[in-house]
């Protein structure tokens, strides 16, 4: 028996742990106690992550569709026919009718190459992920706020706050590692304020607890800011010295009116004053927020808010403080970070500057397309004017995971061509042409970015399993065939191109990373230490920049017919789409199906009990679920989480979006309850 | 060959070696990342051995493993084919510390008190186990108030005291005894000045705990059920269900056993590590959990540690390794409870709330649902299930279903 020591592929906390290969099988993994955030431990789903690599649903050879049906076929009849079908499209119709997804799950270096392999060989900018639907928001707020879209602080830090607020996280069951942090720092004697419409388990800890209607997030913000702005609470010399638009934007908030606080959100003034003083009370707090920040039409607005807040505070560029935007995937800051993105390179380079796409061009030998690209919304949800033609879909599933899903399968149905390259014969690729079998995270080299900007290897602990390959290997033999040349001898060298054309990875080298624990980017060179928090002394983009936002309403709101709001998430023991939770045996154990959760006086307003199905209907769809009660929902207000294919949460959700990020609305839509009979 | 011998420093090396040359040797070994692993040492010159600190999991998995096919099965046509994979290796641990050696010594009770477990026993049977003696009890090690440390009086092979410049080594079992006979050109005997000195240094380290705690107190406390329902409430709070203080817990030994298909008609049947804190743990087919919520998982979990263990086998189960005490979510840990339960005051419930509490545990009733009953029932005279059943909270099927499930009737 021999360990390998990885870094954990489900969320971006980043664990490093060990896998225990026996035989060339994995039986089990170990944590690393001295990594900084593993710590000795494990999530459940860090501590069954080896739990799918061996499963038989494995995708073990490449699939191309024969009449109607997907049959066995062989690397070189499936990449031919791939090649092929890719240059005919772009013949015919140009590159911009193709699209590429790539993956949050994939390795940095997977990313990149699939990013080159869109703009260079298939000359379009139609490359997004999945970060499309999480953290877009962040990356534009926070990058018009500050200059850089990520999290601003290392987790670590957070043991040493003084005050934390978690809002729209459910910290303990989505980033279990960094809710240890906040337990650590509870125990130092920090206050923790939780803001979530559902009652979260954090909430228990609460010294401050607000629960907002969904959708209102722009409201209690700017009433906290407020109250900090009346009670003289505000950071006046961090103002004056790192921040610029302050005048405009108080001149507005000073207008805003605190009975709206209650009216619209449901959260009496009392207690956001007890929150604000709370919070702008102290030197050291810092803000954690997720999904229930982003996944709004008005997500990038209300990251301007929390941004806004923590400036008004002087909450940013000091150690323990800071905006930590946490993101979900194992690299979805690391695929964000390597230009899987319509309009930026890797290191968040501006396709449409020239200076830019020169310097890539002369490392890349070829030109660069220079308009903006689709988002992965735009690729699927617009299907009547016949945009895309061909996808390339690497490790992602929107058959599952993205909005309003009939219309997305319907879009993916509507492709002349799609290949999808995954490990399991996931919903999206029962849609494809062609599927290609990738190999898992324990049979590959490469790195990845953890949420706190840190950068770590995954490390190869056995060969692929079948005939899988690594998508690194897949994407330079299909670009091979198209008449591009991508050859490289290992990841690392792909990492030395990257450092190459991307400042922030500049340092980044695999010897670096092999010792201590990974390296936090901006690490410009090879000497550069890396940067555990972001803004020291000021801001990226020079001063911070004060906005004042406007509080704009959910797109869909309850009303008589669909009189419910429904929110949807994630669990603790699943992970996205399921593909690889659902069969890891322990993790499916925990929650085996789907389930809504209802508070218990509309159930039984409703007629609906415990455990029993019922039909959730909204505008797009229906799915039928069983019930769960719980008090942890308001009245009203709904919740789903979207793991479980059999009763897809998507099949409710819209696909109306933040016009300025493009994401879709995940946290609200409205729907009705009927009963089965 | 007398019992007591002394081993150079500098002819470890060369002992190890030679056990590694016919036996699969496994000793604590220091990374390059720093951490400290159970490793399986091919070539002894190439490890860093690192007999300071404890390493990550403990040595159960070596007997345990955390996945271990027990047969694979193939069928065809109707018939059904079965092969047995016993292991059969012959091993020496090397560097264990006494709290990992006695909880290797409670899985000798445990995994033939039953049945015989032929699969730990075939392992543990051709394992020799050498401890070495903590003379530096590290922060969080509170084997002493477990009575499984800091040195042992019986069940080594072997045991090491480090001397400086040198090991005290105690011979225990016969296979210790094989080892040093075969090659006893490496050790020397003890001189009185050692065995004094060995005296003082078992001595100091008794003294050296920075964690006592009392595990009597809390295990009466237990067992008479005087244990605040708001500590556990607390606790299932705090617990988030990561399975890890199963996971490292040299004592737990719960698994899960499930057939694994390999392709159409191969499959393997496989045993894993299993931890009582998760759901699925107590969910029974059907899906109904006597267990339903964290705080009553967190009880069994602490009542199986210490009161059960007690009860069934004279002492709590819990070695005193302190690896989960650093590791929790929520800041869960044995040291903590233990003291928290000693200091709260004792608050004897009485014994007519049996049937109340399996109904709360099972999640059939409220607290103030029980409460409520009770507060009737002091007038009525019925039987508290039957003033359950009158008052609409339960039916009659609910009482029977929980008290079955409690007796273990399926
Ligand atoms: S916290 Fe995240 S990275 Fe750590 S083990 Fe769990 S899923 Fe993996
Ligand atoms: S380590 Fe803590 S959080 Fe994890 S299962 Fe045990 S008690 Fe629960
Ligand atoms: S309960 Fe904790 S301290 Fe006790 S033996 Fe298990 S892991 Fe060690």
């Amino acid at each position: 028996m021999h360990r390998v020591l990885t870094t954990c592929c489900f969320c971006a906390c980043g664990c490093n742990l060990y896998l225990e290969v026996e035989a060339g099988k994995i039986i089990g993994v170990i944590p690393s106690r001295e990594h900084p955030v593993a710590r000795g431990n494990l999530c459940l789903k860090g501590w069954n992550s080896f739990g799918f690599v061996h499963h038989k649903d494995r995708l073990q050879y490449p699939l191309i569709r024969r009449k109607k049906h997907l049959v066995e076929a062989n690397w070189e009849e499936a990449l031919d026919l791939v090649a092929k079908r890719l240059l005919e499209i772009k013949e015919r119709h140009g590159g911009r009718s193709l699209g590429v997804f790539s993956s949050a799950k994939c390795t940095n270096e997977e990313n990149y190459l699939l990013m080159k392999f869109a703009r260079a060989a298939l000359k379009t900018n139609n490359v997004d992920h999945c970060a499309r639907l999480c953290h877009s928001p962040s990356v534009i707020g926070l990058n018009n706020a500050f200059g850089s879209g990520a999290m601003t602080n290392s987790i670590s830090e957070l043991a040493n706050a003084e005050v934390i607020l978690v809002t729209g996280s459910n910290t303990t069951e989505q980033h279990p590692q960094i809710a240890r942090f906040i337990f650590d720092a509870l125990a130092k004697g920090a206050k923790l304020i939780v803001v979530d419409p559902r009652r979260i388990p954090l909430s228990r800890f609460a010294h401050v607890y607000l629960q907002p209607r969904l959708g209102t997030d722009v409201i209690w913000l700017n009433g906290m800011m407020k109250i900090i702005l009346d009670e003289g609470l505000l950071d006046e010399t961090f103002i004056k010295m790192r921040t610029e638009n302050f005048r405009a934007f108080t001149e507005i908030l000073r207008k805003f009116d605190l009975k709206q606080v209650e009216a619209v959100s449901g959260i009496s003034v009392e207690d956001l004053e007890r929150a604000a003083r709370m919070y702008a009370g102290v030197k050291r707090a810092a803000i954690i927020y997720s999904m229930g920040i982003t996944q709004h039409v008005s997500g990038t607005d209300n990251v301007q808010s929390i941004a806004n807040l923590a400036m008004l505070t002087g909450h940013v560029e000091r150690e323990f403080t800071g905006v930590g935007p946490l993101r979900g995937q194992n690299n979805v800051q690391g695929a964000c970070d390597m230009g899987a993105l319509p309009g930026t390179l890797s290191g968040y380079q501006d396709i449409a500057s020239e200076e830019i796409r020169k310097k890539f061009e002369r490392v890349w030998k070829t030109d660069l397309p220079s308009d903006r690209g689709l988002t992965g919304i735009d690729m699927l949800h617009s299907v009547g004017d016949k945009k895309i033609q061909g996808m390339f879909i690497m490790g992602e599933n929107p058959a599952l995971s993205h909005p309003d899903l009939k219309a997305t399968r319907a879009a993916l149905e509507d492709l002349e061509f799609l290949v999808v390259s995954d490990i399991f014969l996931t919903e999206t690729a029962e849609f494809a042409d062609v599927v290609l079998p990738a190999a898992s995270f324990a049979e590959k080299d490469g790195t990845v970015t953890s949420t706190e900007r840190r950068i770590q290897r995954i490390r190869r602990a056995i060969p692929p399993v079948g005939e899988s390959k690594p998508d690194q290997q897949i994407i330079c033999e299909l670009a091979s065939r198209m008449n591009y040349s991508m050859h490289y001898e290992s990841s690392a060298e792909v990492m030395e191109e990257i450092a190459m054309l991307t400042p922030i990875y500049g340092g980044v080298y695999y010897d670096r990373l092999d010792k201590g624990w990974g390296l936090f980017w901006p690490c410009t060179n090879p000497d550069h230490p890396g940067t555990p928090f972001l803004h020291k002394g000021s801001f990226a983009r020079g001063k911070g920049r004060f906005e004042y936002v406007v509080y704009r309403p959910p797109a869909e709101m309850p009303d008589d017919t669909y009189p419910f709001y429904l929110t949807t998430g994630r669990i603790y023991p699943h992970w996205h789409t399921g593909s690889m939770s659902r069969r890891i045996a322990a993790l499916s154990r925990e929650r085996p199906e789907a389930f809504v959760e209802i508070n218990p006086k509309d159930a039984k307003r409703l007629g609906v009990a415990n455990n029993k199905p019922v039909r959730v209907i909204s505008r797009r769809g229906e799915i039928t679920v069983k019930v769960r009660l719980t008090d942890d929902v308001p009245e009203n207000t709904i919740f789903i989480p979207f793991h479980f294919r059999e009763a897809p949460a998507n099949i409710l959700t819209h696909d109306k979006c933040d016009p300025g990020a493009d994401i879709p609305e995940f946290k609200v839509c409205a729907v009705r309850l009927e009963r089965v009979q | 060959m007398p019992d007591e011998l002394i081993l150079n420093k500098e002819h470890l090396t060369g002992f190890l070696r030679k056990i590694a040359n016919e036996r699969e040797l496994i000793a604590p070994v220091k990374n390059q990342y720093g951490d400290t692993l159970f490793e399986i040492v091919s070539c002894v010159d190439d490890v860093s051995l690192d007999l300071e600190s404890r390493p990550v999991v403990p040595p159960k998995n070596f007997f345990l493993p955390r996945t271990e096919i027990l047969f694979n099965y193939r069928h065809e046509g109707k018939e059904y084919r079965f092969e047995e994979a016993l292991p059969d290796i012959s091993r020496v641990l090397f560097g264990l510390r006494s709290c990992d050696l006695w909880a290797i010594l409670f899985f000798d009770v445990v995994f033939q008190e039953n049945f015989k477990d032929r699969y730990y026993l075939n392992r543990r049977s051709n394992t020799i186990l050498i401890n070495i003696g903590c003379h530096k009890p590290m922060q969080n090690c509170f084997c002493k108030s477990a009575q499984s440390g800091p040195f042992l009086a019986y069940g080594y092979d072997l045991q090491f005291t480090d001397m400086g410049d040198r090991f005290f080594v105690e011979i225990g079992r016969p296979g210790g005894r094989e080892l040093v006979e075969k090659w006893d050109y490496f050790f020397e005997p003890v001189t009185q000045k050692d065995r004094n000195e060995q005296y003082e240094i078992v001595l100091e380290a008794e003294s050296g705990f920075e964690r006592i705690v009392d595990f009597d107190t809390a295990v009466s406390r237990f067992i008479n059920d005087e244990v605040d329902e708001a500590l556990w409430e607390e606790l299932g709070n705090r617990c988030q269900g990561c399975g890890g203080c199963a996971y490292v817990c040299p004592t737990c030994y719960c698994f899960d056993i499930a057939d694994r298909p390999v392709s159409d008609s191969k499959g393997e049947r496989v045993r894993t590590h299993d931890a009582c804190t998760l759901a699925g743990f107590t969910r029974l087919a059907g899906g109904y959990n006597p267990r339903h919520e964290r705080r009553r998982r967190i009880r069994r979990r602490f009542y199986h540690k210490l009161a059960f263990a007690k009860e069934r086998y004279h002492r709590p189960s819990c070695v005193g390794c302190g690896r989960c005490v650093e590791i929790c979510f929520g800041r869960i840990d044995m040291i903590h409870f233990i003291r928290t339960v000693c200091e709260q005051p004792g608050k004897a419930m009485k014994a007519s709330l049996r049937l109340g509490e399996i109904l709360l545990d099972a999640g059939l009733i409220s607290k103030e649902e029980l409460k409520a009953a009770l507060e009737k029932q002091a007038d009525t005279g019925k039987p508290i299930g039957a003033q359950l059943i009158e008052d609409g909270v339960i039916t009659k099927e609910d009482v029977a279903r929980a008290l079955g499930i409690q007796l273990g009737i399926p």
